[in-house]
């Protein structure tokens, strides 16, 4: 009632007052423009200071300050920002993530000693897949941050879900496979200069290649990180701090600090890990009767001491030389790893025949030392980079012999190589790459290796070539094609696959064809 | 006759609807409605017989709310409307527009037996935050800080907040009041309390004003913006008001309104 009576008496003065008020605005505007390139909502809440200096300097008076300030939070009430309301303790919100789908084709040929397939059997496994990602991460008053993301699938080293897997569950076109589960979700304080500490599930803190890490892989636990960058010019030497968290999780590839062409700034970091590999339940410190074998939770800890010398602001070298451990034995884990094939075992007495399936997933005897490293430069303008892996497992010998092959101790070594040209950032940009690995049966831990180039296996060597191309700032269209064969006759290639339960895996092929949107 | 008597009842009805238009509804802030409105109140029916008063002086929360709702002619606020508030506003069709009527400072006070005779803006921000919780810690005598702050509702509670505590939150210990009087008195009754008043109600017994890195809150360094917890105090009312609210904002920010703030304690727009 009110506000209609008001409405038909407004002053005749208004209008020209508008028209005053505009003017001011637009005033406000175009230097807060020249000021501040962001969006209505920094505009609006930061004209603050500049309507002050306009009232300080004479320009304006108090009242006309608050008249365009008025102005500004209405037009900024208007807009999409300024419908959402954050917490205060917030100080910066990002959401991000990404989808991505994806044809594949991978085949495989069995032999020896797989004693159950018909030696060069073939098979093979074509899908289509999606995978969707979707995350908040954001920094806290006080120097916390955090981070959430949701993800497709249940699957730690895979975010996909295969068209039309489940049709058997509801009929076709099923969701039961098309779970969200979360993928990370971690809280984090970089209070103290140099320093980042993380809890929860989180972006993995080391620097390592696909190897020993599958990408996907969110490990959970506590980390450590410092990192300190040092300046080197003409003989003088400084340093500088960088905040060693990144909000896209790729802190640990230092960025050069150089501000100058000629000058070298070298990063060094060091990044520390308690991931709680298996958690037992119950625990049991004496271990039940009667063998009294502990049950406590098990434990991947990792010491990653490195440093990345930038050269140039375009040449560098970074080496980050790693040592994993375990520790408990957990309840999932705590068999020891065979790698063999399944084979068949004839009751003698009654006749009955049973299949035997070795385990794939043992963590015992794992003492992993390993340093991947990278050189980059650039060619005419196009960056180019080799890459490299370097893994031993310093108790190869143990892991062998508990698997049952004492001879085969020295099956311990892993190792890549590869050169990778072009980077793919904005619109038009392309890249390739080719690259070299050999992992051995007893090198590294199977449960962690990529899941795509070599189907989670080990025992197996290859090479893999990738080229991309970004269709525009946000998609991204991916070939990747990788060829890879048993190392050792006589063992299995280990590790649960990701496609195949076929042991060993003589010759694996795969094709992908990727086509993602990044927002 | 009958003409006669039908030119009565519609000169009645008008009369009876002019003296209904000249009822103003004031809602809104306790530092302004507790004191300063009522005074400019009397002065302005003074002038103006015929205009009655309804004020309501429950926190500046409630004088926006009041203008959105269409339930009072003129919302009193010591802060600025938010943004969610104005796009509430938008929405109904109602346009916020705030007048300055007189600027205040927010005084950090406590009892007047504390030896403290200034604080640092990082002290009153870990004070109120609870981050220091003895008054040892600030250079005082020790004993455990009593704080006292104005409740939810209140402009001052949002203010001081923005303008001293980095939009922190306050202390889960800190005892929320309806109104400054109420601060001042139990500040004044308590030898470790440590509150904030506007401007015009530092003169309460029992209480002493803190200096806030040296500055302290008067006319002058108000006017200046010297002290570092100054701010404009408001009027909100739907678009350009009319009538009896336009007279009386009128009045409010004329030269004899402005005298009457002055006089309350507060610090005048001129």
């Amino acid at each position: 009632m009110i506000a209609g009576s008001r409405a038909l008496n407004q002053p005749r003065r208004e209008p020209q007052q508008r028209r005053e008020n505009v003017f001011k605005k637009n005033c406000v505007h175009r230097a807060d423009g020249g000021l501040i390139a962001g969006a209505a909502v920094a505009r609006a809440q930061d004209s603050g200071a500049l309507l002050e200096l306009l009232v300080k300097k004479g320009l304006i008076s108090d009242q006309e300050a608050e008249d365009v300030r008025s102005d500004l939070v209405k037009e900024n009430a208007g807009t999409a920002a300024g419908k959402l309301k954050l917490s205060t303790p917030l100080t910066e919100l990002e959401i991000y993530g990404d989808a991505r789908v994806r044809y594949e084709i991978r085949t495989a040929k069995s032999g020896a000693p797989d004693t159950i397939d018909s030696p060069s059997d073939s098979t093979q496994r074509n899908r289509a897949r999606y995978r969707l990602r979707l995350g908040l991460r954001g920094t806290l008053v006080d120097d916390w941050f955090f981070g959430l993301r949701l993800e497709t699938s249940t699957n730690p080293r895979s975010a996909n879900i295969t068209f039309g897997d489940d049709s058997s569950v509801n009929g076709p076109f099923s969701k039961d496979s098309d779970r969200i589960s979360v993928g990370q979700a971690y809280l984090g304080y970089i209070g103290l200069r140099d320093f980042t500490f993380t809890v929860g599930r989180m972006p993995n803190p080391f620097v390592t290649t696909t190897m020993t890490w599958d990408p996907d892989i969110n490990p959970e636990g506590l980390a450590e990180q410092w990192k300190h960058t040092f300046n080197i010019s003409s003989g003088s030497h400084s340093s500088a701090s960088t905040g060693s968290y990144s909000k896209d999780g790729t802190s640990t590839v230092a960025a050069s600090q150089t501000s100058e062409p000629s000058t070298m700034s070298i990063d060094v970091f060091a990044n520390f890990a308690q991931f709680v590999y298996d958690d037992t339940n119950p625990e049991n410190p004496v271990g039940p009767a009667p063998n009294g074998i502990p049950q406590k939770d098990a434990y991947l800890l990792g010491w990653q001491i490195g440093a990345k010398v930038n050269f140039t602001k375009t040449m560098y070298l970074q080496l980050a030389p790693t040592l994993y451990n375990y520790t408990g034995n957990g309840d999932s884990f705590n068999t020891h790893f065979s790698g063999d094939p399944a084979f068949k075992v004839t009751d003698p007495t009654t006749g009955v025949v049973t299949t035997v399936t070795p385990n794939q997933t043992g963590v015992n005897s794992l003492l992993v030392f390993d340093m991947p490293g990278e050189f980059g430069w650039t060619f005419h303008e196009i960056p180019m980079r080799v890459f490299s892996d370097f893994a031993v497992n310093f108790n190869g010998d143990d892991r062998a012999a508990a698997a049952g092959h004492p001879d085969k101790g020295d099956n311990r070594y892993a190792y890549q190589i590869g050169l990778g040209i072009g980077k793919v950032k904005v619109k038009h940009d392309w890249e390739a790459s080719v690259a070299w690995q050999h992992v051995d049966q007893y090198a590294v831990d199977p449960n962690l290796v990529d899941s795509d180039i070599y189907d989670s296996r080990v025992n197996i060597e290859g090479v893999a070539v990738r080229l991309g191309y970004a269709v525009t700032d946000a998609i991204t269209a991916n070939l990747t094609y990788g060829y890879g064969w048993q190392i050792d006759n006589n063992l299995g290639t280990g590790g649960v696959g990701d496609a195949f339960s076929l042991n060993p895996l003589r010759e694996y092929q795969i094709f992908q064809a990727d086509l993602s949107v990044k927002f | 006759m009958k003409t006669k008597t039908l030119l009565l009842t519609l000169g009645w009805a008008l009369f009876a609807s002019q003296a209904h238009a000249d009822r103003l509804v004031i809602k809104g802030s306790d530092t302004l409605g507790a004191k300063l409105v009522p005074q400019l109140a009397e002065a302005f029916k003074a002038q103006h017989p015929g205009t009655t008063f309804d004020i309501a002086a429950e926190g500046s929360t409630t004088g926006i709310a009041a203008i959105i709702d269409g339930t009072a002619q003129i919302g009193m606020a010591s802060r600025r409307a938010k943004p969610v508030e104005v796009g509430t506003a938008s929405g109904k069709g109602i346009n916020m527009k705030p007048t300055i009527v007189a600027y205040d400072g927010i005084a950090v006070i406590v009892n007047s037996a504390n030896p403290i005779k200034g604080l640092t803006k990082k002290q009153v921000e870990q004070i109120f935050t609870g981050e220091v919780t003895d008054w040892s810690a600030v250079g005082g005598r020790p004993g455990k800080i009593s704080v006292y702050t104005r409740n939810t509702s209140s402009g001052t509670y949002s203010d001081f907040k923005e303008l001293a505590m980095k939009k922190r939150d306050y202390a889960p210990s800190a005892q929320k009041m309806a109104g400054n009087e109420q601060i001042a008195s139990e500040v004044g009754r308590n030898p470790s309390g440590v509150g904030y008043v506007g401007l015009a109600y530092t003169k309460a017994g029992g209480i002493k004003v803190a200096a806030i890195d040296g500055a302290v809150p008067s006319v002058q360094s108000v006017h200046a913006k010297t002290y570092p917890y100054a701010r404009p105090t408001f009027y909100y009312t739907n678009g350009e008001p009319a009538g009896a609210a336009k007279e009386f904002l009128d009045f409010t920010i004329g030269p004899a309104g402005q005298k009457i703030v002055g006089q309350v304690g507060f610090v005048p727009i001129k």
